[in-house]
């Protein structure tokens, strides 16, 4: 258990959620074990003890700017940041301001852990609950950090900073935590594979290479091979890196059922496969390309469910933009006939899907499509940055 | 009184009258609704006998039951089982709990014995009790269509004839899951109960309800299991057929195996292919995974094709059907019949003949000579015939459709059942075969017992707010909370409801305690620690390590509290 412990207290860390020396994860099967700096270990035994639940995750986040997310909120302990990640699974985030610490903390901090998969503490952290497995204490604290993060920098560009403290912070975000985007080394493959053996090692590898480069969090995302009349897709839940074994291979004459486990957006894949043939297609959680998508220029709209019915196909630079949501009746129609020409599109406040030839293809497509949307964020905030 | 009518309806056959309880607020606050209701109104007749005449038959809905809130118009039944003798509640879907919580009701409390076969008409104005000797012997289909625009609940030959794992069947073609609660039935002389109504359940906050039914839809759609293009929407439960299958774990043969060579032939694709059925939901049921056939006829699920299929031997998928089909006209469970003639399969040699499955599940619900053994289960006939090892169950309940040596949760659930062998309590296949909420190793022993203990709570909590357990392979406590709390007006948290759900687990474990069962009662046959699954595709399946297996049973009791 211990091994497990150090692998998501790393994760976290190398996925930039986490400062490095600030990170605790805990389990609580007939005994708490833990790893972690010692105010955190404290702190977060007797909360998972209190919750009786098998896993937790407390962590400082590496942002510069994570106190002000709760400073900016000016009545009531809630965020509800409006990206499809926290639209759908952590429907909105829970906080306690530093003024609001007493003698009942850990009864307020199980309170609060009780109701939602995870909270964020001013001058602390997050922390998030794994109901089942310490996986998901890793997963909801990976994905409130994206949500968190997704917020502020949409919030920064409708609203600018507060205060020149914050304007620091971010200065600070910009030059330390941000880092340029670069390619796998050694490259991935680029002729089309046909052998499953080779299939899987290079949908493994190229997963992996998706999120070392940060171009998605936690266990969302998903890739997939069409070689003949067979689509190899990564199963619910899997996380990209860790595809070893989490690969369902589905005929497309619907021969079987066990593709029940596949990528929940297979629907969307099939029908990307229907207009392009053979190939890959990868789908990624890329901030900036999220960011960019929910920044709309029309004032005029009515709808209000945007997100999900917006008719209309906007850009940024030249990707493609649409709404949709996950599974079915949602993305996977609006998807298909945009990527056939882009080979990348994003979907409204969720991420992107790109597709190709081959791996590398598809992979710089991602690749391209956030380094697009990052600069034309910064080019759209210059007068804030 | 939001959510809740607050009115229990308490009937006695023997003197043929009722009368209305009231439920206190309280009360229905602190147990819900549906199974913790129901063990909370059982408690002080748990120890009589399942067919004495002073045991009750409860029925009880939940308080989103008319609330619109998805998946939640779910039925619960409670007795105590003649297959078992444990405690014993099933939950069945179709609209009997719908339209029994429009009579203004919130449940039945059914004692006494009848002096003739009767049955039962009720609706907000009052009770009736219909003379029913001309529908003894009929089918549960003929009795269903002797009343017009209402609910029924019936029992079929099976059940006037107390086969110990009779069923109770509904108009809509659902039935009630396992235990011979239709025994119950039977021998209270009780053949059919009809409800029609129009009282409507009350809502405190509206348009908090309406955000919550969003989310929890918005977590069906995305949910493969659900919605995706081999989900329970699209396939039904038979989609399952294919994944065990590949996953090494369908029992067949008795168990003897755990892969099975003529499964497609039985799988969802197989169905569709040969029937192009139809889509069938509950009452107001988004997922709709019920199927029909071109005749109008109830299509098996999973458990029933399991069982009629790979455990029996059988790959003629006409003839699982037919046999579904007649223990439903007969009123028996599937699941258990299919399990007793395989037990007899085995310990004779031969397995039955597909061809003559109809003809001996009717000797089998009226108790004919040649079938009075086979109408007992399959332990009391196991060991009558000298073979108490091929009986695969555990407390008398014959195992359902995961091979326990494919997956620990799983197998390990088997054994705290407070029914006996059933996977129901705590769904651990939702995360070790269908990765949701997240995929966990299945064949890892590491930390099962407190998961089991919280999947249990959890599933408690939601059988007591009536909330169909398909519903838990994309949505969660955190989901329905808010809709009970904005149906009752009652702020729950998800660690509310766990709470709820532990009483009721621990409540239920107690009272098998005190009807004699002890922890030497909460272990498998042995045939799956000394025997190997079948090895197909580089996968081997190992017998289970028992002392491993012992070890995690005892930390499961140690996390609920019940070493001592």
């Amino acid at each position: 258990m211990n091994n497990e412990l150090f692998y998501y207290q790393s994760k976290l860390e190398r996925d930039g959620c986490g400062k490095p020396g600030r990170v605790a994860m805990f389990t609580q099967d007939d005994a708490i074990a833990a790893v972690g700096p010692d105010d955190l270990l404290d702190l977060g035994k007797r909360v998972i003890r209190e919750l009786g639940l098998p896993a937790l995750a407390l962590y400082e986040p590496a942002l510069p700017f994570y106190n002000s997310v709760i400073k900016k909120v000016s009545s009531g302990n809630t965020i509800i940041p409006t990206d499809t990640e926290t639209r759908t699974f952590l429907h909105d985030i829970p906080f306690i301001r530093k003024s609001e610490f007493d003698d009942n903390l850990i009864t307020r901090l199980t309170e609060m852990l009780g109701k939602r998969k995870g909270i964020m503490v001013e001058n602390l952290g997050i922390i998030t609950v794994g109901p089942v497995t310490l996986e998901q204490a890793y997963i909801n604290a990976s994905s409130l950090f994206h949500a968190v993060f997704v917020k502020y920098l949409l919030d920064l560009h409708q609203c600018g900073f507060s205060s020149e403290n914050e304007c620091e912070e971010f200065n600070n975000f910009r030059q330390h935590w941000l880092k340029p985007l670069s390619y796998p080394d050694p490259p991935l493959r680029t002729g089309l594979l046909t052998n499953p053996k080779d299939i899987y090692n290079e949908m493994t590898r190229t997963g992996s290479e998706t999120v070392k480069a940060h171009l998605v969090d936690s266990a969302f995302g998903n890739i997939s091979c069409k070689s003949g009349d067979v689509i190899y897709i990564s199963q619910t839940g899997a996380s990209l890196d860790a595809l070893y074994g989490c690969i369902d291979p589905v005929p497309l004459d619907n021969s079987t059922t066990c593709g029940i486990t596949a990528s929940s957006e297979l629907l969307a894949h099939r029908l990307i496969y229907e207009q392009i043939g053979d190939g890959v297609i990868l789908h990624g959680h890329p901030k900036f390309s999220i960011i960019m998508s929910m920044l709309c220029d029309n004032s005029d709209c009515t709808e209000e469910e945007c997100w999900n019915r917006c008719p209309v196909v906007r850009n940024c630079r030249d990707v493609p933009i649409v709404s949709g949501e996950i599974g079915a009746g949602g993305l996977a129609e609006k998807i298909s006939p945009v990527i056939k020409n882009s080979g990348r599109v994003i979907v409204f406040g969720h991420g992107v899907f790109t597709s190709g030839r081959n791996f590398n293809e598809a992979f710089d497509a991602m690749l391209q499509t956030e380094v697009a949307c990052r600069d034309e964020y910064f080019h759209r905030n210059r007068s804030n940055c | 009184m939001n959510g809740w009518h607050g009115r229990l309806l308490v009937i006695d056959l023997t003197t043929r009258t009722c009368r209305t309880e009231s439920l206190s607020h309280n009360r229905l606050l602190t147990f819900l609704g549906g199974r913790g209701l129901a063990v909370e109104l059982f408690q002080d007749y748990a120890h009589l006998d399942p067919f004495s005449a002073d045991i009750p038959l409860i029925f009880t809905t939940g308080p989103l039951s008319g609330s619109g809130t998805p998946a939640s118009e779910r039925l619960c039944i409670l007795s105590r089982s003649p297959l078992t003798g444990t405690l014993f509640d099933t939950t069945a879907g179709g609209s009997f709990a719908y339209t029994l919580k429009t009579t203004g009701h919130d449940g039945l409390f059914i004692s006494g014995t009848s002096d003739r076969p009767v049955a039962l008409r009720i609706q907000p104005s009052g009770i009736e009790f219909l003379e029913a000797d001309s529908l003894w012997g009929k089918t549960t289909s003929e009795t269903i269509a002797a009343f017009t625009a209402c609910s029924v609940a019936a029992i079929g030959p099976a059940g006037e004839n107390r086969v110990l794992y009779a069923n109770i069947v509904f108009s809509d073609g659902d039935n009630d899951g396992r235990g011979g609660l239709g025994a119950v039935m039977g021998a209270k002389n009780l053949k059919a109960i009809a409800v029609e109504g129009d009282c409507l359940t009350t809502i405190a906050e509206p348009f908090k309800l309406e955000l919550a039914q969003q989310k929890i839809l918005r977590l069906f759609r995305a949910s493969p299991a659900i919605m995706g293009p081999f989900g329970l929407h699209e396939y039904g439960t038979p989609t399952f057929i294919d994944l065990t299958n590949q996953r090494q774990m369908l029992p067949t043969r008795n168990f003897k195996a755990t892969h099975f060579y003529g499964a497609k032939d039985l799988s969802g694709p197989a169905i569709r292919n040969a029937l192009s059925p139809q889509h069938d939901s509950c009452h107001d049921c988004f997922i709709a995974c019920k199927k029909r056939g071109g005749d109008n006829q109830r299509l098996p699920e999973y458990s029933a094709l399991s069982h009629f299929g790979p455990l029996l031997n059988i790959c003629n998928l006409q003839s699982v059907i037919d046999a579904n089909t007649a223990c439903r006209e007969m009123g028996l469970d599937a699941i258990s019949a299919a399990s007793t003639l395989a037990t007899q399969g085995e310990i004779t040699g031969t397995f039955p003949n597909p061809d003559a499955l109809k003809k001996i599940l009717s000797q089998i619900s009226h108790r004919h000579k040649e079938a009075k053994s086979l109408s007992l289960g399959s332990r009391r006939l196991a060991g009558e015939s000298g073979h108490p090892e091929a009986s695969m169950t555990v407390k008398s309940l014959e195992l359902p459709a995961f091979d326990p040596r494919g997956a620990i949760g799983i197998a390990l659930s088997y054994c705290t059942s407070s029914l006996g062998g059933s996977h129901v309590r705590g769904h651990m296949e939702s995360s070790e075969i269908l990765r949701k909420p997240v995929a966990i190793d299945r064949f890892s022993f590491s930390g099962k017992g407190r998961l089991l203990k919280i999947a249990e709570d959890a599933h408690a909590a939601y059988d007591s707010m009536m909330v169909c357990p398909n519903a838990f392979y994309a949505a969660s406590l955190e989901e329905y909370a808010e809709a009970v709390s904005a149906v009752t007006g009652h702020d729950y948290s998800p660690a509310d409801l766990s709470q709820i759900g532990e009483k009721i687990v621990n409540t239920e474990q107690r009272i098998n305690r005190r009807n004699g069962f002890s922890v030497d009662d909460d272990m498998l046959p042995a045939r799956f620690f000394q025997e190997k699954g079948t090895s197909e595709d580089n996968l081997t399946l190992p017998p289970l390590d028992k002392n491993a297996f012992s070890a995690e049973l005892l930390r499961y009791y140690r996390v609920r509290n019940l070493d001592n």
